[in-house]
C-alpha cells in the first residue's frame, strides 16, 4: 500500500479539494497510519500556535513618534515655504504699486529689509535640512511650537494686507519683524541642537 | 488578546487615530506591539531585524490609518502590513541564498544524526530555512491561506504548499516524531 506524502496531507487540510486529491482523501479515510500522521500534523500546528509570544526588549514608540513628528514638520515647512513665497510676491506687488505712486517711506524700506532677512533665514533653515537629521523630542517640540507661531504670523500678514494703507504699513512692519524674530529663534534651536550632537 | 483588540478597534480610538491624534496612535501601538513583534521575530532571523520591522510597520500604520476603510479587522490590516514588511526584509537580506545547500555544511553532525536528534519546537522552528519558516508561521499560526501567502511573497500557491510540506517534514524529523510514512 502506498501511503500519502506529507505534501498530500498538507493539501488535504485545505478547504476546496482539488480534483487529483479525491483518491488521497479516500485513502486517508481508510488508512490508520495516514490518519495518525495527519493527526501529528495537526498537533504540530497546534503546538506552533501555543508557542509563547516573543516581546521586544524595549518600546519603539518614541522612535515612531519622532518619525511622525518629523514628517509633520516637513509638511509644515513646505507649507511655510509656499506661504512665504506667496507673501513675498504679494508684497513685491504692493511695493511696485507704491513706487508707481512715487510714495516711499521709512516703513516701506523697513518692511523690505525685514522681508529680505526673513528670506535669508528661511533659506538658512532649508539648507540646514532639519528633517534629514535626528531630532530629540525637546528640540522637535520647541521647533514645532515656533513653526506654529510663524504660520500664525503668516495668516495675520494676509489679513493685514486687507487693512487701510497707514494701518497696514504699521501692522505689517510689526508682523514682519515678529516673523524674523521667530525664524531667528528657529535657526537658534536647530543650530544649538546641531552643536550639541556634533553635526 | 482579542479583548484588547476590541478595545483598540473602538470607533473613538480609530477616529482619533485617523485624525492624527498621537495618544490614539500610541494606543494602537501598545495594543499591537507584541503580536507584530512576535510575527516579525518568528519570520526574521535576528532580533534587530524584528525590531526594525516593528518600527517600519508602525510608521506605515500611522501614515496609512486615514486610508484604512474598516473592511476587515484592524488587526488583520496591521498584521498584513507587518507580514509584508518582514517578508520584504527577508528578500532584502537574503540571509541564506543557498539555504537548501548550506544546511549540511552548517550542521553536519545534526544532519547525519537526524534520526536520533531531538530538538524542542522553538529550536526546530528557528533552524528552518527562512522561507519555510515564514510560510509555516503565516499558514499554521497566523491563519493565512496559501493564496494569501503566495500574494504576499510574490510566488505561486504551489510554492507555498510545497514550502509548508517541507517545513513540516523537517520539523517532524528534528522533533524526533516517529512515523511509518515516508
Amino acid at each position: 500500500m502506498t501511503h500519502l506524502t506529507l505534501q498530500q496531507l498538507v493539501e488535504l487540510r485545505e478547504p476546496g479539494l482539488e480534483p487529483g486529491l479525491a483518491d488521497a482523501r479516500a485513502h486517508l479515510a481508510a488508512c490508520p497510519l495516514c490518519q495518525a500522521e495527519a493527526s501529528r500534523l495537526d498537533q504540530r500546528s497546534a503546538r506552533l500556535r501555543a508557542l509563547p509570544s516573543l516581546r521586544p526588549a524595549s518600546s519603539r514608540w518614541p522612535v515612531v513618534r519622532q518619525g511622525i513628528m518629523s514628517e509633520r514638520r516637513r509638511r509644515r515647512l513646505r507649507w511655510m515655504a509656499l506661504a512665504g513665497t506667496a507673501m513675498a510676491a504679494s508684497l513685491a506687488l504692493t511695493v511696485q504699486l507704491r513706487r508707481a505712486d512715487r510714495r516711499t517711506d521709512r516703513a516701506e524700506l523697513a518692511i523690505d529689509s525685514a522681508k529680505a532677512r526673513s528670506g535669508q533665514l528661511e533659506r538658512l533653515i532649508q539648507s540646514y535640512n532639519p528633517d534629514g537629521r535626528v531630532t530629540d523630542g525637546k528640540t522637535a517640540f520647541v521647533a514645532s511650537q515656533l513653526e506654529d507661531r510663524i504660520a500664525q504670523v503668516d495668516r495675520q500678514l494676509e489679513m493685514a494686507q486687507l487693512g487701510g494703507r497707514d494701518r497696514r504699513e504699521t501692522e505689517m512692519l510689526q508682523l514682519w519683524r515678529q516673523r524674523v524674530g521667530l525664524l531667528d529663534a528657529l535657526v537658534d534651536v536647530h543650530l544649538t541642537r546641531a552643536s550639541q550632537v556634533g553635526f | 488578546m482579542p479583548e484588547a483588540f476590541a478595545i483598540a478597534e473602538t470607533e473613538v480610538v480609530l477616529a482619533r487615530a485617523r485624525a492624527g491624534d498621537l495618544d490614539a496612535l500610541e494606543n494602537l501601538y501598545r495594543t499591537y506591539e507584541v503580536p507584530v513583534y512576535n510575527l516579525a521575530r518568528r519570520i526574521c532571523r535576528t532580533v534587530e531585524d524584528a525590531e526594525d520591522v516593528l518600527q517600519e510597520t508602525f510608521f506605515e500604520v500611522c501614515r496609512s490609518i486615514p486610508h484604512y476603510r474598516g473592511d476587515g479587522s484592524l488587526w488583520g490590516w496591521v498584521r498584513t502590513i507587518a507580514a509584508s514588511k518582514a517578508l520584504m526584509r527577508l528578500r532584502r537580506n537574503k540571509y541564506r541564498d543557498a539555504e537548501e545547500l548550506d544546511e549540511e555544511f552548517h550542521q553536519p553532525q545534526a544532519s547525519r544524526q537526524d534520526g536520533g536528534l531531538r530538538m524542542d519546537l522553538e529550536a526546530a522552528l528557528e533552524r528552518l530555512p527562512e522561507t519555510s519558516r515564514a510560510v509555516v508561521w503565516l499558514h499554521d499560526v497566523e491563519g493565512y491561506t496559501h493564496e494569501e501567502i503566495a500574494g504576499l511573497m510574490g510566488k505561486t500557491v504551489s510554492f507555498s504548499k510545497s514550502q509548508l510540506a517541507r517545513a513540516h517534514l523537517r520539523l517532524r524529523r528534528w522533533l524526533g516524531e516517529e512515523t511509518a510514512l515516508a
